[in-house]
């Protein structure tokens, strides 16, 4: 497989497990959430998440920083397609970063 | 396994940040050493897949879910943990600075975590327990459960020192849900790596058992 039939392959192959994502992930915290939860006694060790049980992530002393598209969203406003598109425009990003540095500090091909 | 700012004092941050640094010059030095024009695509590829595939939680039981990490996937794949420093690197600093997702402060402890540790262990492990099973799909799952749960220990040592843990309730607990998380991990570096080597054979040969 050729190098660009190879690239947009995988951008394809990309997208489509962005869009799993937003409609399929599971909403259960991660793992460290989850210890961060039981450390808290807002969760057993083996049991479920309750509902309304979340992680506190403003304590004094520490770094706050509003991200340009939290949550990996557009807001409410643009729903669960706001969701893939701003996981595309991740995907995108990555893509682009790896090809600039890689142009920049890379050989060149023999 | 992202550690957001509210987990850790600046300073520690600071301390885990120029540990990561360290790293992060050694993977460019790859980039510049092994990765010629031909493996662009593959690495870019492989790291738009780990960044979207970190953002699909599949539950694991315990009340937690999990993704991938990607660590050991790309030591394998590129045949350096410097090339997993260098994709969860960057993979980290967009999810971290676009999305919110992992603090900025404590981006360098994620990067030592998912980059360096699960790099290194998914490496060595692979290439280890492939030399003495000769198993391809044996080391990679292993090398992948491996390359989670290690890592997760390591910020469960890291979270202690920042007082966040106590240190035998973290280690337990996160443990406990990255042996679970694991599984996917294990299970999707498997599958991914057979994938690329059967359309980038050029690039990742395991056909005889040699791996990449």
């Amino acid at each position: 497989m050729d190098s660009w039939r190879f690239v947009a392959a995988g951008i394809v192959i990309a997208i489509l497990i962005a869009i799993g994502a937003v409609y399929l992930a599971s909403p259960a915290p991660d793992g460290l959430e989850s210890t961060a939860l039981v450390v808290r006694g807002d969760k057993t060790l083996t049991g479920d998440t309750p509902p309304d049980a979340g992680v506190r992530e403003d304590p004094a002393g520490r770094l706050t920083y509003e991200s340009l598209l939290p949550d990996y969203s557009l807001g409410d406003a643009w729903g669960k397609p706001g969701e893939i598109l701003a996981l595309t425009t991740g995907i995108l990003l990555v893509i682009l970063l790896i090809y600039g540095i890689s142009r920049l500090v890379a050989r060149p091909a023999k | 396994m992202h550690i957001p700012d509210a987990f850790m004092p600046i300073p520690q941050g600071i301390f885990y940040w120029a540990i990561a640094l360290v790293f992060i010059a050694l993977s460019l030095r790859w980039v510049r050493q092994e990765m010629d024009e031909t493996k662009v695509p593959l690495v870019a590829i492989l790291a738009a897949g780990i960044f979207v595939i970190q953002a699909f939680n599949l539950p694991v039981a315990l009340g937690t879910s999990g993704h991938l990490v990607g660590g050991a996937l790309a030591a394998i794949v590129l045949g350096s943990p410097f090339a997993a420093i260098f994709i969860l690197s960057l993979v980290l600093i967009v999810q971290g600075f676009i999305f919110g997702d992992g603090g900025l402060t404590t981006m360098g402890a994620n990067i030592l975590n998912m980059g360096v540790i699960g790099g290194f262990v998914g490496y060595y492990s692979y290439h280890g327990i492939l030399s003495a099973t000769r198993s391809v799909n044996l080391s990679a799952f292993a090398a992948g459960w491996l390359a989670c749960v290690i890592p997760a220990l390591a910020a469960a040592v890291e979270l202690w020192l920042a007082g966040t843990f106590p240190l035998e309730l973290g280690l337990i607990a996160m443990g406990i849900y990255h042996a679970l998380i694991g599984i996917i991990e294990g299970g999707i570096t498997l599958v991914a790596l057979r994938l690329i080597a059967s359309v980038r054979p050029d690039i990742v040969e395991i056909s005889n058992g040699v791996g990449a």
